[in-house]
């Protein structure tokens, strides 16, 4: 199996406030990880720095076996190949939503409109949106937002996707629908790096987990061994935080 | 007015929801009603019919009115005053049409982030500076003199186009100002979700950023819009004759204000139109984006 | 409703503004008529409580104001503005300023007694009250200025000319039709744009100009081929040459006046002084010392 995403001792600063502390993580091809850890552990700021979206201070991150943190490196191309989905959805909202799907389709990959089009409809419809690909985001509920913009983010044809905590910002009861649609996602083979508070969907979804505290990776496993039997101090502390606020 | 007296409302008047209520402590709790309405009427027609009589009996105020309100004298520079109104038209309608793609240029060289596009972010930054600095009719005097007296081959002499270039150069800046306030509203997690789709910086500016920040400034680029339309008549300067020029010399001809006021109408009457179509256009986008109920 | 409110403001606004509609006082009909016989200074003194400074006679004029109706230097120090082609009313050179010491003497007032002050042309005959007795400019008589000042006897006959430099097509040309092809140009507030526009009907349209200076730029750059001043202005030497006079406008000789507020008594006591210059040659005098006109320029048929 290869690897889709190996990382080496990543390291990132905000000025003065080190977040991640030296991150090695390997994720295989067709493998889903979900990471997990408190607010400010660096779950985000990890998945955007293996997206470019910020810049590293040391360490370095390999897609596919192509390392991206080199010199010269052509980062649009990168970003191209990974997609990534955000908490606050982040569609554009002077757009439709079918517009929301194409438009990346056409201008960074250069597809044609009616195949952007189609792939568009296709994505749409296996997320239960093909109504709504005429309206605006503003008339759509959180839910279906964050499940346009998943399709959004697929409708590039990712090597893989990264998910930042994309049911935070959500209703509970919209929170199921887009679980389902990552669940879909999951087990059609997408490799896929997950941040996320949902303990449950985490232990049914996942190939392994991984702890993140003070920015560096604490304890990783396969989910059973994370949940019932966490080696270290830090992990059980905050499992236990979690049961007692019923979120598992 | 003390609460809880009910005014009988007239016959058809819809029943005050349950909860809500009724009579006259709704009319008070909700703003509306027909007693305040009719208070504002009153208290409205009683002020302006105080003012108006305080200023008609003025002493001043027969003279101010033939120098100023002088019916002949309208009828007679209206129509003079209206034709050249065309030429105005047309200045600020090439103008504007420049400035809005100049100041967009303007705008986006001034949001370059790195630091390899340092010169044309100080380049635009001082071009801002300068014209926004120099005083319009300055420009149009520098230009409307100053380029035919240079006898440049190849250059245009003609008042008219250099007025244009020096409206578009001046208001390019402000406009340029207005655009980078919009730009920069625009939240940052718009870029982020446009980049980490891979699109460009160029293509993200072009089709994420600049599409949304032109909606919200609607408003100012309007503003900007009718002072360019005001600052038209500064091509009299030069001696081209336009509707404030011709309006001025009717007034040095008769010694009389009336024209200025001719002109002043024909303003106002384009004015308000505009003014009723921008509002008309944000409600549009109002009801198309949020007619579902927003979340 | 809001819409409603603000109809009904409008219409009491218009209401008020209306109902106080007093025709404005003629001031074509003096409330005395003077004693025949009497002397400019008599009237004077019979109406002295009228001058806007006692025992002052205070005169309006432009600043800068120009030669040659204005000449000398300004010493330092002055308010008036200095230049190649500016003078100081208080010299008593240049035909304005010389009529205005001369009127003052007839109607009693000592050189003294004179005070100028500078006003823009608007402020002549802008409502309210003045600061001046009377407003003196070059500004020509007509009809409907009378409605918003009153105008004394002309104390001059003016016509208007056309000014060129070398090189100009304008030169030459002998007849109005001549000139509606070129382009032309005069300062604003003059009569000199009206005989453009009626005498000569160019196909382009005349340039008009916030003042002299700025016609006169344009004629150097070549931007017009020719402007319009008046007959006197045009010998001074602003440009080249002069190409030609026109004929009068309308049909009537154009006259200088001096403005006075309307309704002002001290407008007979100024004719009678006007009049009685004109009769002992004391007018033609002032011509001939300061104002070089080549009567011999063509007037354009």
């Amino acid at each position: 199996m290869t690897e889709a995403i190996r990382i080496a001792g990543l390291r990132k600063s905000f000025g003065a406030l080190e977040v991640l502390r030296g991150i090695d993580l390997v994720v295989d091809d067709h493998e889903v990880v979900c990471l997990i850890g408190a607010s400010g552990s660096g779950k985000s700021t990890l998945l955007r720095c293996i997206d470019l979206l910020e810049p590293v201070d040391a360490g370095r991150i390999w897609i596919e076996g192509d390392e991206v943190t080199a010199a010269g490196v052509d980062e649009n191309a990168v970003r191209r190949r990974i997609g990534i989905v955000f908490q606050a959805f982040n569609l554009f909202p002077h757009m439709t939503v079918m517009r929301n799907v194409t438009l990346a389709q056409e201008k960074a990959l250069g597809r044609s409109s009616p195949a952007a089009r189609t792939k568009a409809t296709e994505l749409l419809g296996r997320f239960g949106l093909a109504d709504k690909a005429d309206d605006y985001p503003d008339r759509l509920s959180g839910g279906q937002q964050q499940r346009v913009a998943i399709a959004r983010a697929l409708a590039m044809d990712p090597d893989v996707m990264l998910l930042d905590e994309v049911t935070s910002a959500l209703d509970p009861v919209l929170v199921a629908e887009v679980l389902d649609a990552i669940r879909e996602l999951a087990s059609a083979g997408m490799t896929m790096v997950i941040a996320t508070h949902e303990m449950g969907f985490a232990r049914d979804v996942a190939h392994r987990v991984a702890f993140l505290d003070e920015g560096r990776i604490l304890e990783e496993g396969r989910p059973e061994q994370m949940f019932s039997e966490p080696r270290e101090e830090p992990t059980r502390r905050f499992l236990d935080r979690i049961i007692a606020a019923g979120r598992m | 007015m003390s609460g809880g007296r009910e005014i009988a409302l007239p016959n058809g008047t819809p029943e005050p929801a349950p909860g809500m209520p009724a009579g006259d402590r709704r009319s008070r709790l909700l703003g509306g009603g027909r007693r305040s309405t009719w208070v504002a009427v009153a208290s409205t027609v009683i002020f302006f019919t105080v003012a108006g009589f305080l200023i008609a009996n003025s002493s001043g105020w027969p003279e101010v009115r033939r120098s100023f309100f002088d019916g002949e004298e309208f009828a007679y520079a209206f129509p003079e005053i209206l034709e050249k109104f065309g030429r105005n038209v047309f200045i600020f309608t090439v103008a504007e049409i420049l400035v809005l793609f100049m100041a967009l240029f303007i705008a986006v060289l001034r949001s370059l982030t790195g630091p390899v596009f340092a010169p044309l972010r100080i380049m635009a930054a001082a071009y801002t500076d300068l014209f926004r600095g120099v005083p319009t009719v300055l420009v149009i005097a520098l230009l409307g003199y100053g380029m035919p007296a240079l006898q440049l081959r190849g250059l245009p002499d003609s008042d008219l186009f250099w007025a244009i270039i020096a409206l578009t150069l001046v208001y390019s800046a402000y406009v340029a100002e207005v655009y980078r306030a919009g730009i920069e509203s625009i939240h940052p997690s718009q870029v982020a979700a446009a980049r980490s789709l891979g699109l460009t910086r160029g293509q993200s500016l072009r089709h994420v950023v600049i599409p949304q920040a032109v909606r919200r400034v609607i408003p100012p680029l309007l503003n900007d819009f009718i002072g360019l339309q005001k600052d038209s008549a500064l091509i009299a300067f030069l001696g081209y004759t336009e509707a404030l020029l011709r309006a001025q010399i009717i007034q040095a001809q008769d010694f009389n204000f009336t024209p200025y006021v001719a002109l002043a109408v024909i303003y106002i009457a384009i004015t308000i139109p505009q003014a009723r179509f921008v509002d008309w256009l944000i409600a549009r986008e109002r009801t198309k984006r949020q007619g579902g109920g927003g979340l | 409703m809001r819409r409603w409110i603000l109809v009904a403001a409008a219409m009491t606004l218009l209401a008020g503004a209306c109902a106080e509609e007093t025709p404005p006082a003629d001031g074509d009909t003096p409330s005395e008529t003077p004693a025949e016989d009497q002397t400019a200074a008599e009237c004077t003194d019979e109406h002295e409580a009228d001058l806007f400074a006692p025992d002052t006679l205070t005169i309006g004029t432009g600043n800068p104001a120009y030669k040659p109706w204005y000449g000398g230097t300004t010493e330092a120090g002055s308010d008036w503005k200095a230049g190649d082609f500016t003078g100081d009313p208080h010299s008593g050179e240049g035909y304005e300023s010389a009529f205005a010491y001369a009127l003052a003497e007839e109607m009693g007032f000592s050189s003294e007694q004179v005070e100028w002050v500078g006003v823009t042309f608007n402020r002549s005959f802008a409502p309210g009250p003045k600061d001046f007795d009377f407003a003196m400019q070059q500004i020509s008589i007509s009809p409907k200025r009378e409605e918003a000042v009153d105008f004394s006897a002309g104390y001059f006959e003016v016509n208007q000319a056309l000014i060129a430099n070398e090189g100009s097509p304008a030169i030459g040309v002998t007849t109005l039709a001549g000139l509606q092809g070129l382009k032309l140009g005069a300062p604003i507030g003059s009569t000199s744009l009206q005989a453009i526009e009626e005498l000569v009907q160019p196909t382009e349209e005349a340039r008009a100009y916030p003042d002299l200076d700025l016609a006169l730029k344009d004629l150097k750059n070549g931007q017009v081929d020719g402007v319009v001043v008046d007959f006197p202005t045009a010998f001074y030497g602003y440009a080249d040459v002069v190409v030609g006079q026109f004929p009068d406008i309308g049909g009537e000789q154009e006259q200088f006046g001096l403005a006075f507020e309307t309704d002002s008594s001290l407008v007979e006591c100024a004719n009678i002084a006007i009049e009685t210059m004109r009769d002992d040659g004391t007018l033609d005098a002032l011509k001939s010392e300061w104002l070089e006109v080549d009567t011999s320029v063509p007037t354009f048929s």
